[in-house]
């Protein structure tokens, strides 16, 4: 119990944590923008694990931020193609949500093995690159907390710093522009903005587009930090996490930060626990981020419907 | 149904004409794909298309999908006609899997008892885990969706562990158990072919949810509840229970369907990753189906077909058997919208109909 207390509270595990969370981050972010907009995005999984594959097939020919913008791209695309869908041929949201995730998982294993030449579980053979992290060694030189901070803030990949700026992004746009006003009044009540003659289709269109592009950087961000090249199902259920983190996250940017990140702890000790505990068996520990998401949905579920139910007695 | 006669087939042919459509779209999707990629279109075209019928063991491998895609696709008709999204299929095939399992290697296993128990056993586990998100949602207000989810991946793992150290034969490091005694397996009803018990539990499965859907009052209450929930309420039906008792049921024939794949002749033992995905293809089948239960065989026959082309197209051809996603992707896509041909409208007035034909309403949401 000592050894997993020194871990967790030690810099490295600070490091894990988030990198196991940033993924999470964005797929979360963007799952809320389509939220709030009024169309659940379930295709986050489906639209991470296509760009991640897409990052990585780019990132071979091209630097690493081409790759990155090329899963960006993918993924708004497929957010484009859910819009067409939904909006225009009247598809339910999350039927089409799920015929992305089918597409998903056969389709990156069936270009995986176009693109390496038959290889349908990694591509590993593959010369892909990785984002690189940010260096901040000159941190050391400030005096008593210098080596501390390098250790903690040090070696992060750009994109956790462009998830932590994102956050602030997405609620500036969400509560401080008119935009993010059309799209809240579009998922709370779409016919009073359509009577103010706001393009209520055209509002939750870009922001399934939106949702699409910052699930592409959570994608760019497993395939290209996380682990370097595509693996078979990689995403393995962090779409359907962060899912979970948007309705955790009470409908607020810092609300699906702050789950993001209690999952992203909750992953990052799945990843430590093996090494302390070599008892417990593998699988069990894998367990623990989907257990955590079920429960931690079931109370905050059940502490919003007991709020709900405070409000409307202290109403009568 | 209380749809008179004439129009209910009109309805069954214009949802006929659909599907098709949507296939024949995604199939020319498909063409196009293989001839893009592969070194010899043609023949891994005609595979996908032909070779199921290549011969008696093929027939057999297709009949199996046919009754395991049945099965998937009644699961999710039921949740989809009380119109909640519990994606738990996977999970309760991994639980009713393991629980028949479990009976099928304990002395009852070698008893001809083991099939029913077995299948019993299953269906409690299944209806068990279908229970979890149904309840967590009525009680709490939680997502089915993410709940399911996740009972998903949490089923896969405990399996998978629970194979790997405890069940597998100690000292061979398999993935999977022996093999059950033979009175736990299925009896083919083709011998050698994999055309066993299998399929008539499914289409007893199709008539049975059928009439519990049509025939009863629970089932007219569920669709009431699936069609209009605050009309339910008003008419004095307890919509969560009905919520809860639908995934419950459904619960019950996924796990059915994990004592098909173990009990089957396809395998016989319980492996790591038995159902190959397979749960979640009933997604497609509900959707074509319209969640009608007597449908689901029907569509199960021509998607299994199509599935196992691409299985035998994988192993015969140069095109990946993933490439059918792109199929399934289209044909959910097509079926699940409102699309209609670009030329249908001008085709219709100039044959002198009215064009304003309303649309059918989306049984399937």
């Amino acid at each position: 119990m000592i050894e997993l207390l020194l871990t967790v509270f030690s810099a490295t595990f600070f490091v894990t944590v988030v990198r196991t969370t940033t993924p999470l981050l964005f797929a979360a972010l963007g799952g809320l923008i389509s939220d709030l907009s009024g169309a659940l995005n379930v295709a986050l999984e489906g639209m991470m694990l296509i760009a991640a594959l897409t990052a990585v097939i780019v990132s071979v020919y091209a630097p690493w931020y081409v790759a990155v913008l090329s899963g960006v791209a993918a993924g708004a695309m497929l957010g484009a193609l859910m819009a067409f869908f939904h909006l225009r041929l009247k598809a339910d949201i999350i039927l089409v949500g799920f015929a992305v995730n089918i597409l998903a998982t056969g389709g990156t294993v069936f270009a995986l093995s176009r693109a390496t030449g038959g290889d349908k579980g990694t591509s590993i053979n593959l010369p892909s690159k990785a984002v690189p992290g940010v260096d901040l060694s000159f941190l050391e030189a400030i005096p008593a907390v210098g080596p501390t901070l390098k250790s903690l803030l040090s070696g992060h990949s750009i994109l956790s710093w462009l998830g932590v700026f994102m956050v602030f992004a997405v609620w500036y746009f969400l509560f401080r522009t008119p935009y993010g006003l059309w799209l809240r009044g579009v998922g709370e009540y779409p016919a009073a903005p359509e009577a103010a003659g706001i393009p209520v289709a055209k509002v939750r269109a870009w922001s399934l587009v939106a949702s699409g592009a910052l699930a592409g950087i959570g994608g760019a961000q497993l395939a290209m930090f996380n682990y370097i090249g595509f693996t078979r199902d990689m995403t393995a259920g962090r779409g359907f996490i962060a899912l979970g983190a948007v309705l955790l996250g009470a409908r607020h940017p810092v609300g699906a930060m702050l789950a993001a990140l209690l999952f992203g702890i909750f992953e990052a000790l799945a990843i430590v626990m093996p090494n302390l505990f070599n008892w417990i068996p593998g699988e069990m520990i894998q367990t623990i981020p989907f257990v955590v998401t079920v429960l931690a949905l079931i109370l905050f579920s059940y502490r919003a419907q007991r709020a709900r139910q405070m409000r409307t007695l202290s109403k009568i | 149904m209380s749809t008179t006669s004439p129009s209910r087939w009109k309805t069954v042919r214009s949802e006929t004409g659909r599907a098709l459509t949507a296939l024949v779209i995604a199939l020319a999707v498909a063409l196009v794909v293989i001839l893009l990629t592969s070194a010899d279109p043609g023949a891994a075209f005609q595979t996908l298309l032909t070779a199921p019928l290549s011969s008696n063991r093929t027939m057999g491998l297709w009949i199996d999908d046919v009754a395991k895609l049945t099965l998937t696709g009644l699961a999710f008709s039921l949740v989809f006609q009380a119109r909640q999204f519990s994606m738990g299929v996977q999970g309760q095939v991994y639980m009713g899997g393991l629980f028949a399992a479990l009976i099928a290697m304990s002395p009852i296993g070698a008893t001809p008892l083991a099939i029913p128990v077995a299948m019993l056993a299953a269906m409690c586990a299944g209806a068990v885990y279908g229970f979890i998100p149904g309840y967590a949602k009525a009680r709490f207000g939680a997502s089915e969706i993410v709940s399911s989810l996740m009972l998903n991946y949490i089923a896969i793992l405990v399996v998978n562990y629970l194979i790997r150290a405890h069940l597998a034969p100690a000292g061979t490091g398999q993935l999977m158990t022996a093999k059950f005694p033979d009175t736990a397996i299925f009896p083919a009803i083709l011998p050698g072919t994999r055309f066993d018990l299998g399929i008539v539990i499914a289409l007893v499965s199709a008539l049975a949810v059928w009439f519990l859907l049509y025939r009863t009052s629970w089932g007219l209450k569920l669709r009431l509840v699936g069609h209009n929930p605050k009309f339910a309420e008003y008419a004095g039906i307890r919509s969560s229970f009905i919520m809860v008792s639908a995934m419950t049921v459904a619960g019950a024939f996924g796990g059915l369907l994990g004592s098909v794949f173990v009990q089957g002749r396809a395998f016989g033992n319980l492996a790591q990753n038995f159902d190959g995905n397979l749960a979640f293809e009933g997604i497609l089948i509900a959707i074509v189906a319209r969640s009608r239960p007597l449908a689901v065989p029907i569509v199960a026959l021509a998607y299994g077909y199509l599935r196992q082309g691409a299985q035998l197209m994988g192993i015969r051809t140069d095109v990946p058997t993933e490439m059918i996603s792109v199929v399934q992707a289209i044909i959910i896509l097509l079926v699940a919208s409102s699309f209609s041909l670009p030329g249908k409208k001008l085709f219709a007035r100039l044959r002198g109909q009215k064009s304003a034909n309303a649309a059918t309403p989306e049984a399937a949401k």
